[in-house]
């Protein structure tokens, strides 16, 4: 079976990603560090900029994190902090500024201890999306960031170049949906690891190179579709994971997945689909409100109400057709813990779809435990 | 508000008189973190024709290994946290826990759609459909040992007494005072402060069961349903009197332990692997 990518980076999708930002770093791209789905990448790529997700997964540096920062907070703003304090982060140590958004607490107060590092510049999310004048708040906060660019970098952003790299992230986009797309396929075609490398290979590619690689990413998987490659077995229980983002040794639960020999088939979060969703309007003369319109589509669960979340779910249990939700949880992430209540009861019975929650960190210490309730929600019909 | 304790395995309920020629021998085994559990069923009417229970050693390998010497089986599911060690030692396939004790509480109780397992490591609520059998949605205890039966055994320890002690305590125990904590470390600290203050050695450990009861009730009502009349209480915690008799009346429903409540992960297992082999002898 072909691989999806044909490089050096086969196991190791975020090294591509390192790869992607130090080329354009060494064209003279500045590098924009972002902790979030609602950073505007288009204002960077309008530039001249790259932008580097900056959200960490590993357990490693959380001790080093907790002799700053409490113990119980969420792993991943833990994570983040311990490698800037370890100065072990490649993503931070390339960027030339931080893009940072309000929207959880962790995130919101981090910043302000990192803010010495690096340009910051914090953008205030309303967080009733739905509100009157949020959009048009919103939208204060996208040229707020825009400003601090052309400030900090002694530049100019002009709407014709924020047109044409709202054009360009839509084209991206659309082609990363069609990727995901192809999950609906029984047998699946397409594994976790190869979607969570497309998602992740997308963040920091753009461009007629990137164009080229997706498309033949397509033509890989409509030719497996055809001679019938299929990366699961007709049999395979289908797995949606839905929540908080994944990536490094939370994909623990995805792995744990795997050897119950299931196949997920969508990753529904910032680390998956969730950023390439939705367009944004080209050509509406004011792309400042095209991008600030779009962005706070994204169904985070910071948002209230957070009513796209379940319109994407429901389009995607149409699609996949999953036999079970994951909504992985990160420890102390209490806007999608909470917002977990609903999702299951949705789930359950608006959708007639099995639903488990799990709430995991980093470590390695509920393995066992998570083995045997993935297990057993797999068991069940 | 009753507790019954039906004598299980000994009614005719499923005891079928076997047929003649020789029995095929289905095994389970439940391997908790606490304890082991074994069991032969006849694959015909069902019958236990052997069982045993033993520790669960650190060297589980040797004592999976002596397991194989000494019985014989014609087919075998392995359960319980050390399922995957045992399918690698015993042969067979595996289940859940999860599944096993499903299995098992339909098909002994087919009229409960409510289990209550109180293991050594864990606890497990589970939700079955009385007409399928089926695992409608279950809820376990978090990642730590708050909320099981190591919550005991830690807590008669730093009181001196025995698990039997602690129990007996607690039901001559009235409910004066309060213990905040499931966690075995916290809830120490609470229970020392008691016995300095002191507060009856009866009415700490009815505490110490009061705070267990919570987390069984808020576990159960993830999943209870309204109409849930009855709840199955089974693994090793479903022995403790007292915490059968405080669940029934904080539930006010009829809590129902079996006679071999520490032996339904088992049970499950072997059924599951009679009802494998009759599916494949179809």
């Amino acid at each position: 079976m072909n691989p999806l990518f044909n490089d050096d980076f086969q196991e190791f999708p975020l090294k591509r990603a390192l790869a992607q930002v130090v080329s354009k770093r060494e064209a003279g791209a500045k590098v924009v560090g972002a902790y979030c789905s609602y950073a505007p990448v288009e204002v960077v790529w309008a530039m001249g900029g790259v932008p580097a997700v900056l959200c960490a997964f590993s357990n490693a540096p959380i001790a080093k994190a907790e002799e700053t920062l409490p113990v119980n907070l969420c792993p991943l703003i833990k994570s983040s902090f311990g490698f800037i304090e370890l100065k072990t982060c490649p993503f931070f140590e390339l960027t030339d500024a931080v893009v940072g958004e309000t929207t959880c607490d962790g995130k919101k107060k981090m910043f302000e201890l990192i803010q010495e590092h690096r340009p910051l510049y914090v953008m205030d999310l309303p967080q009733c999306p739905t509100n009157e004048g949020a959009v048009a708040y919103w939208r204060h906060s996208v040229n707020g960031f825009k400003k601090f660019l052309e400030e900090t970098f002694a530049t100019t952003i002009s709407d014709s170049a924020l047109e044409e790299s709202i054009r360009e992230c839509n084209r991206k986009n659309r082609l990363v949906e069609r990727i995901f797309a192809f999950g609906a396929c029984k047998p699946a075609i397409i594994t976790w690891q190869e979607l969570y490398a497309v998602a992740t290979y997308a963040m920091s590619a753009q461009g007629p190179e990137a164009i080229a690689q997706l498309e033949g990413i397509i033509a890989t998987l409509t030719a497996r579709r055809e001679q019938m490659q299929f990366t699961s077995k007709e049999s395979a229980k289908r797995v949606l994971i839905t929540g908080c983002p994944v990536g490094g040794d939370v994909l623990k639960v995805l792995k744990l997945v795997d050897e119950e020999g299931a196949a997920i088939v969508g990753l529904d979060s910032c680390t998956g689909l969730k950023p390439y969703a939705n367009v944004t309007e080209e050509g509406s003369g004011d792309p400042l409100l095209a991008i600030a319109k779009r962005y706070l589509q994204i169904p985070c669960a910071c948002m209230t109400p957070n009513t796209g979340r379940f319109e994407v779910l429901k389009q995607q249990v149409a699609a996949l057709k999953p036999d079970l939700v994951i909504d992985l949880v990160l420890q102390s992430c209490h806007t999608y813990n909470v917002e977990a209540v609903k999702v299951e009861s949705f789930v359950r019975e608006e959708l007639g779809t099995n639903y488990l929650k799990v709430v995991t960190d980093f470590s390695q210490q509920d393995l066992g435990q998570l083995k045997t309730r993935i297990a057993a929600a797999l068991e069940m019909n | 508000m009753t507790c019954q304790y039906s004598e299980l395995l000994q009614t005719t309920e499923f005891w079928i008189p076997r047929a003649t020629g020789v029995s095929i021998k289905l095994a389970g085994i439940d391997i908790g973190s606490r304890s082991i559990e074994f069991v032969i069923l006849d694959r015909e009417n069902h019958q236990v024709l052997d069982r045993f229970q033993a520790e669960t050693s650190i060297n589980l390998s040797a004592q999976l290994s002596l397991i194989k010497e000494k019985y014989s089986w014609d087919g075998l599911i392995s359960t319980g946290y050390g399922r995957q060690l045992a399918q690698k030692v015993l042969g067979g396939a595996m289940i859940t826990e999860i599944k096993a004790y499903t299995t098992a509480a339909h098909h002994f109780h087919p009229a409960i759609d409510t289990v209550i397992d109180l293991g050594g490591q864990d606890t497990k609520a589970l939700s079955i459909n009385r007409t399928s059998g089926q695992l409608h949605k279950f809820e376990m205890n978090d990642k730590c040992s708050a909320g099981t039966g190591k919550f005991f055994e830690m807590m008669a320890g730093s009181m001196g007494l025995s698990l039997d002690q602690l129990v007996t305590e607690a039901l001559r125990g009235n409910r004066s005072v309060d213990i905040n904590s499931t966690c075995t470390v916290f809830a120490e600290s609470e229970v020392i402060s008691l016995l300095t203050s002191g507060v009856a050695l009866a009415d700490i450990a009815r505490a110490i069961h009061e705070a267990l009861l919570t987390k069984l009730v808020s576990l159960l009502s993830k999943v209870m349903r309204s109409d849930t009349r009855e709840i199955l209480f089974v693994g090793g915690g479903a022995k403790n009197r007292a915490m059968v008799q405080l669940l029934a009346e904080a539930l006010n429903r009829q809590v129902t332990v079996p006679q071999y409540p520490d032996f339904y992960g088992a049970y499950g297992a072997a059924i599951h692997a009679i009802k494998s082999t009759q599916q494949e002898s179809i």
